[in-house]
């Protein structure tokens, strides 16, 4: 009936000094498109100053897990090719290093396959080895401009009806059976 | 089963022994299982069966609050509204995307819905009949669920306990607007006050039944906790529910529709009559109130955006041509 559009994951930046973080993927037929999916879903709320969308066939994964068995360390260096036959490429190194954390981006490195890339990561990022490793290339990436960010995620701001801080329940909860209370003492003294 | 041994579960499983027992030592140190990690077929396939049944609850969930956007009584009430209904439809993508990083396709899953042939939360299938409905669904239904979610937010699959976190952050805006609804209204006028105790009276055991079978009749109960999918049972979160909900809203005035509600000073719980499990099956089998009028609904809303999608394919093409 419908053809399934591609899959773009989603990562989204919270604040200038926030690390950019994956949150999930949409649908879309092009990045254009995943782009404006992707802040509705996932920008309903304002703490956004930057959002990603890659396609997600681009991104290569591998787990602790995966890592650990030798079968796939021998797949990322036999599936490397000799540095000389490829033209190094800029990826995009994203790490999960606590079993409740999302991916986060963690730098960059130049290979010229995924499969280098993680391996150049494991180098030279040595002094974080994450659960999970991401990387996919720089180029596969679109961003918002920065100038965009105010009216794509500004108006998030002022709807201050979605934080459940608005209903003080609790205290209307107390107050509730305050007055109760007091009904109860007042008939009693009749 | 599940209070048996690894290595008999691996045979009954058809599971090498060896990887089951490892990938149970993850999960007993408290370890995520991410989608490279290798796990037992039955562990991806329950997981499937619950996300996507949960995804599709969120996307019929919007329906019976939806019809209320334009009879909302203020602006405030009708951006909540909106807001909410909006969540919803959020909740159910994470959800999806939670269920394809198993190997479903969000095609697949979006067909089992139309096609009838996928469950989804018994509890949509009744009608909301006055605006007080929506007061009781957030409070009640968004409550509920909130008791079900935050225990799913520590499960062991990764994907799916952070779509969970964020979804939990959510649904409280969506309690707590409801509660702060029944509680005004329950000191209001008197037709409020009439209006808020029939919605309470009508979503009262239906929200119950939303915890699902007593755990001897829930057969899928065993593995989910063995591996950490569920670390609660059903009626150990129906009994929090029942003791959340009982005080609060006998301090509303509101009276509860059950004769044999009481406080058990032995064990602290408040205790309620039976369930009428009949009527649970009956629903979740298709014959509840409004199980035909929220399919309908569903298909004609997929089948008005079918030129939404043509166009969004269309345009792709051409400028793929045009860089091309």
């Amino acid at each position: 009936m419908d053809t399934q559009w591609p899959r773009y994951m989603v990562f989204q930046q919270e604040g200038p000094d926030q690390p950019v973080v994956h949150n999930g993927t949409v649908h879309a037929p092009d990045a254009e498109l995943a782009m404006l999916n992707a802040r509705d879903v996932f920008v309903r709320r304002p703490e956004a100053v930057q959002l990603w969308v890659v396609l997600a066939d681009v991104i290569f994964t591998q787990t602790q897990e995966e890592l650990s068995t030798t079968a796939s360390i021998n797949r990322l260096i036999d599936a490397d090719p000799p540095p000389a036959a490829g033209r190094l490429i800029d990826f995009y190194v994203f790490g999960k290093f606590t079993q409740q954390a999302q991916c986060r981006h963690v730098g960059e490195v130049q290979a010229t396959s995924p499969q280098a890339a993680v391996q150049a990561a494991i180098t030279t990022l040595a002094d974080k080895q994450p659960l999970w490793w991401w990387v996919f290339p720089v180029s596969a990436v679109l961003k918002n401009e920065s100038t965009e960010a105010e009216p794509m995620f500004s108006a998030a701001r002022y709807k201050t009806f979605k934080d459940q801080a608005e209903y003080p329940v609790v205290t209307m909860m107390r107050a509730l059976r305050n007055q109760k209370a007091n009904q109860k003492d007042t008939e009693n003294t009749k | 089963m599940y209070g048996a041994d690894v290595e008999q579960i691996a045979i009954q499983l058809n599971e090498d022994p060896q990887k089951l027992a490892d990938f149970e030592a993850r999960i007993a140190r408290g370890e995520k299982i991410e989608p490279g990690d290798w796990m037992p077929a039955e562990y991806r396939r329950q997981l499937i069966r619950m996300i996507s049944q949960h995804a599709h609850s969120e996307v019929v969930g919007m329906l019976p609050e939806g019809a209320w956007i334009t009879k909302a009584p203020s602006l405030r009430r009708k951006l909540i509204l909106l807001a909410k209904v909006q969540d919803e439809a959020g909740h159910g993508q994470y959800l999806y995307h939670a269920a394809e990083t198993l190997g479903a396709t969000r095609e697949e899953m979006l067909d089992a819905l139309l096609d009838g042939k996928a469950k989804y939360s018994s509890i949509f299938n009744y009608h909301t009949t006055s605006w007080a409905d929506n007061g009781a669904i957030g409070w009640l239904v968004d409550g509920a669920a909130i008791l079900n979610q935050t225990m799913l937010a520590r499960c062991s699959y990764g994907p799916y306990s952070r779509a969970m976190v964020r979804i939990c952050m959510e649904e409280n805006f969506h309690r707590k607007q409801g509660q702060e609804m029944i509680i005004l209204y329950s000191q209001g006028t008197p037709t409020q006050r009439a209006m808020v105790q029939d919605a309470i009276t009508r979503w009262w055991w239906p929200t119950l039944m939303m915890f699902g079978p007593h755990d001897a009749d829930s057969p899928n109960s065993g593995v989910l906790i063995r591996w950490g999918i569920k670390t609660r049972t059903n009626d150990e979160l129906r009994q929090d529910f029942i003791n959340q909900l009982v005080p609060d809203l006998q301090a509303c005035g509101i009276v509860l529709p059950d004769p044999d509600l009481h406080y058990d000073a032995a064990s602290k719980n408040w205790r309620t009559g039976p369930i009428n499990w009949d009527e649970f099956w009956a629903v979740l089998k298709g014959n509840g109130p409004a199980n035909a009028e929220r399919m309908a609904a569903r298909r004609q809303a997929h089948q008005d955006g079918q030129w939404v999608r043509e166009a969004a394919a269309a345009y792709a093409a051409k400028s793929e041509l045009q860089v091309n």
